[in-house]
């Protein structure tokens, strides 16, 4: 059951995207190894090994879990498919990550690399709407750019969606734009604090603790607030974000979300 | 009192500001550690002479010079930096002005306790072919005499010089290449060193040993899966009792009047498919009882009977003399993963009460006997079943704490849910067999934890303490009325023992796994906490 949003890509998870990019330009020779176990029954049989050996830590379906980190949002520790054999079958020294059973064959460890992938890769398909289109819609009509960055340009109350294209298919996007409430990350909640005179802050929930919480506002204001130090607080667990419903025609949405889609790693 | 002549030494030579500052000028540290002392731990409360403070592991100290009304004027005494990046899930040993930190993977470092300054290190060898499920971590050495006993990751026991760090003996315990491990501080029972195994996700047969002090040989061995000459062994279906797992990687406690060891069982193996192993797979998730001298075993106690949903009954078991009903009782009490608490008659295993104290959607509740009622359709499925607790349980393998002033029973309680899963597996020597998995539906935050202090009298959660979901903190009671612990987001707190509420906290910066200790050097008391990979230590303001 993967339960991730749109509006639920943290920032982590674009630095990682970043750092899939950004590579050393002089990879060590093993890097230049290619996988050579990439097909549809590869990556069934490294899901196959990945739930016997990896899901304690890193969860049933690689949402991440108590022990490890999510793996559906890239790789902080790999740029290439040899990077992350080396890690799978060896571990990263001096942490909790250690490698794969001794008994795997490098065949397997291959197959796993190429279920982590399919983890992080949405197949490429032509879509009915019009990227171009998309875009103006993105820019004007639809005022999502108010609150997204796309390159570097926009807002900041909502995700950056640089390359958001490679971790959301179509149907998703389409259901993040309809119904941005469900399954709203805890990051996109809003906190709504009532301070010891009254008065009111409200804001986007950049993080919460035990003992403080950290907002942001509609002026895009940072605040800092301990817990103790304020009357109440409230969270809103729905999404800032309006529906498209009222707001796009479908042709619209289809060419918002053609563009979208084509926020991907390759063009950009 | 025997004084090594080396640190006296060493101790005279000290410049006077050396020794104001670790405090200690006046004469040397550390004296032996006899089985008196250990028997009598509670009363010399400057020290923390084993993993649960004493040995009915209440986790409680009588200090009470940092108490409920200034624990608000804690600082930063000192900080250790572990050299490795694993977390720390450590509780040091602090032996007359001595502590002994362990790190992963399978370290001990001893350190001045008034001022963090080093001693001297064991570095343990280890080979590079491990198998670990859950990190390489270590929780604590024992001591008895001048010698300090530590688990190791390939499944060895080591003893280990308390003043210098030489190595005195090394024995191995089981054949890690099959995927035994050891992560657990030892108990020490008379001369005896009692100490439990890990490896239940790689199908291992689990036991509980106890090897000799001084030699390192082995006095005992008590299976935690009969063998077939046992009729309990007819509780795993044809073979399954093989790999059964039913591991014992926690500390016990230990009853010295009954001479009884007390000790939990990890989960059945395969985790989450039962079909190959039908029946009660006795003695997984079971608390054992087993005679101190001869480890045999008096009784057990089945928490969760065919356990298909990995909740070990990994926890410290808490011994404390109470009176229920008018009747002075021996009990134990024990927070089980299962999200179930229960309070048992420690003579005899008679269950007295259980009651939830996390939220669960998997038992009706317990019939007389405690056995869980179960609620239909909740095992693991190949397409996924919602259960709570989740994996990690309603609690897990930290420690909860007792006071004997409020009479309280204080555990970190998680109101979570997991989705699990059942597959086919086949057993290969040396590799995980699980049978399955589980994940949890939506990001933690949507989840609740908390602190709650649960009399033992009748189950009842009397406070609790709201935290960020979830902690995997162990819990400390102090005669100061106060309950320490830690938090997921990297909070270091002490709550009143008696109403819950919050008195002072700290940021520790990261992820707290470990459980506070306190003692105290030439009359202050210090609590020390490690988080992520650091050991801090608080007093009050000079």
């Amino acid at each position: 059951m993967r339960m991730r949003s749109l509006w639920a890509i943290p920032a982590a998870a674009v630095l990682a995207a970043t750092v899939l990019v950004t590579a050393p330009a002089a990879p060590r020779a093993q890097e230049t190894t290619e996988n050579p176990f990439t097909t549809t029954l590869d990556i069934r049989m490294g899901q196959r090994l990945y739930q016997q050996q990896c899901t304690r830590c890193h969860g049933q379906t690689g949402d991440g879990g108590e022990l490890g980190p999510a793996l559906t949002n890239g790789f902080t520790s790999a740029s290439t498919d040899a990077g992350l054999f080396r890690i799978v079958r060896e571990g990263i020294p001096n942490t909790q990550m250690i490698g794969i059973s001794r008994n795997a064959t490098d065949q397997s460890v291959w197959m796993v690399v190429s279920y982590l992938n399919s983890l992080n890769s949405t197949p490429a398909v032509d879509l009915p709407g019009d990227v171009a289109a998309g875009r103006m819609v993105f820019e004007g009509k639809g005022n999502c750019s108010s609150c997204h960055m796309v390159g570097g340009e926009g807002g900041r109350r909502g995700p950056d969606l640089t390359r958001v294209g490679d971790r959301r298919d179509p149907d998703e996007l389409v259901s993040d734009l309809r119904t941005p409430d469900e399954d709203l990350a805890p990051r996109w909640w809003t906190l709504r604090v009532t301070r010891e005179d009254g008065s009111v802050v409200e804001g986007l929930r950049m993080s919460e603790d035990t003992f403080t919480m950290r907002i942001m506002d509609e002026n895009e204001d940072l605040w800092s607030f301990s817990k103790s130090g304020v009357r109440s607080y409230e969270r809103v667990t729905s999404s800032i974000m309006p529906s498209v419903n009222a707001l796009l025609t479908e042709d619209e949405v289809e060419d918002l979300v053609a563009y979208l889609y084509s926020l991907r790693r390759e063009e950009t | 009192m025997k004084r090594l002549a080396i640190v006296l030494a060493t101790a005279l030579v000290a410049a006077p500001a050396a020794a104001q500052e670790s405090g200690s000028g006046d004469g040397p540290s550390f004296s032996p550690v006899t089985w008196e002392r250990l028997l009598n731990a509670a009363d010399e409360p400057e020290n923390w002479l084993m993993y649960s403070a004493t040995l009915d592991a209440q986790r409680y100290s009588r200090l009470d010079q940092i108490h409920n009304r200034n624990v608000g004027e804690l600082e930063l005494k000192w900080a250790y930096q572990i050299p490795q990046l694993d977390r720390a899930e450590t509780v040091p040993l602090v032996v007359d002005g001595v502590m002994f930190i362990t790190e992963a993977p399978s370290n001990v470092v001893a350190v001045d306790a008034a001022t963090g300054r080093q001693y001297w290190r064991y570095d343990h060898p280890l080979p590079d072919d491990l198998r670990i499920c859950c990190g390489r971590n270590n929780r604590g050495v024992a001591i008895l005499g001048e010698t300090l006993f530590m688990s190791t990751l390939d499944a060895h026991l080591v003893a280990i010089d308390a003043r210098t760090g030489n190595l005195v003996w090394d024995r191995e315990t089981a054949d890690h290449q099959a995927g035994y491990s050891k992560t657990a501080a030892p108990l020490v029972v008379k001369d005896q060193v009692v100490t439990g195994i890990a490896g239940g996700e790689y199908g291992i047969r689990g036991f509980i040993d106890s090897y000799d002090a001084a030699s390192g040989e082995q006095v005992w061995r008590a299976w935690t899966i009969p063998g077939p000459d046992h009729p309990d062994n007819q509780t795993w279906a044809g073979d399954s009792w093989r790999t059964g797992g039913s591991a014992s990687w926690i500390t016990g406690a230990y009853d010295p009047d009954l001479d009884i060891v007390y000790w939990g069982t990890g989960n059945p193996g395969p985790d989450w498919n039962g079909d190959v192993r039908l029946g009660d797979n006795l003695y997984s998730d079971s608390a054992m009882a087993l005679n101190g001298t001869t480890g045999q075993l008096e009784w057990y106690f089945q928490f969760t009977p065919h356990d298909v949903h990995d909740w070990d009954a990994i926890q410290v078991p808490i011994l404390a003399d109470l009176t229920m009903d008018g009747e002075e009782r021996k009990v134990m009490m024990w927070a089980n993963r299962n999200a179930f608490f229960y309070t048992i008659d420690r003579e005899t295993g008679e269950f007295l009460l259980g009651k939830p104290y996390a939220k669960q959607t998997w038992a009706v509740g317990l019939d007389s006997n405690g056995r869980p009622i179960r609620v239909p359709n909740t095992a693991p499925t190949p397409e996924g079943t919602l259960v709570s607790p989740p994996v990690g349980g309603g609690t897990n393998w930290f420690s909860p704490a007792f006071s004997p002033r409020t009479e309280l029973f204080y555990v970190q309680a998680y109101d979570g849910e997991d989705i699990f899963y059942k597959r086919d597996e086949e057993y290969v020597e040396g590799d995980q067999f699980t049978g399955g998995g589980a994940q949890r539906p939506l990001p933690a935050d949507n989840y609740y934890s908390a602190i709650r202090a649960i009399d033992p009298r009748t189950g009842d959660v009397r406070w609790e303490y709201p935290i960020q979901p979830r902690s995997t903190a162990g819990v400390t009671a102090t005669a100061g009325d106060l309950v320490f612990s830690g938090s997921v987001d990297g909070y270091f707190y002490a709550l009143d023992a008696v109403s819950g509420e919050e008195l002072w906290h700290m940021n520790v910066g990261r992820r707290v796994h470990s459980a506070a200790i306190t003692y105290a050097v030439d009359g202050q008391q210090y609590v020390t906490i490690a988080a992520g990979n650091v050991v801090f230590t608080f007093g009050l303001r000079d």
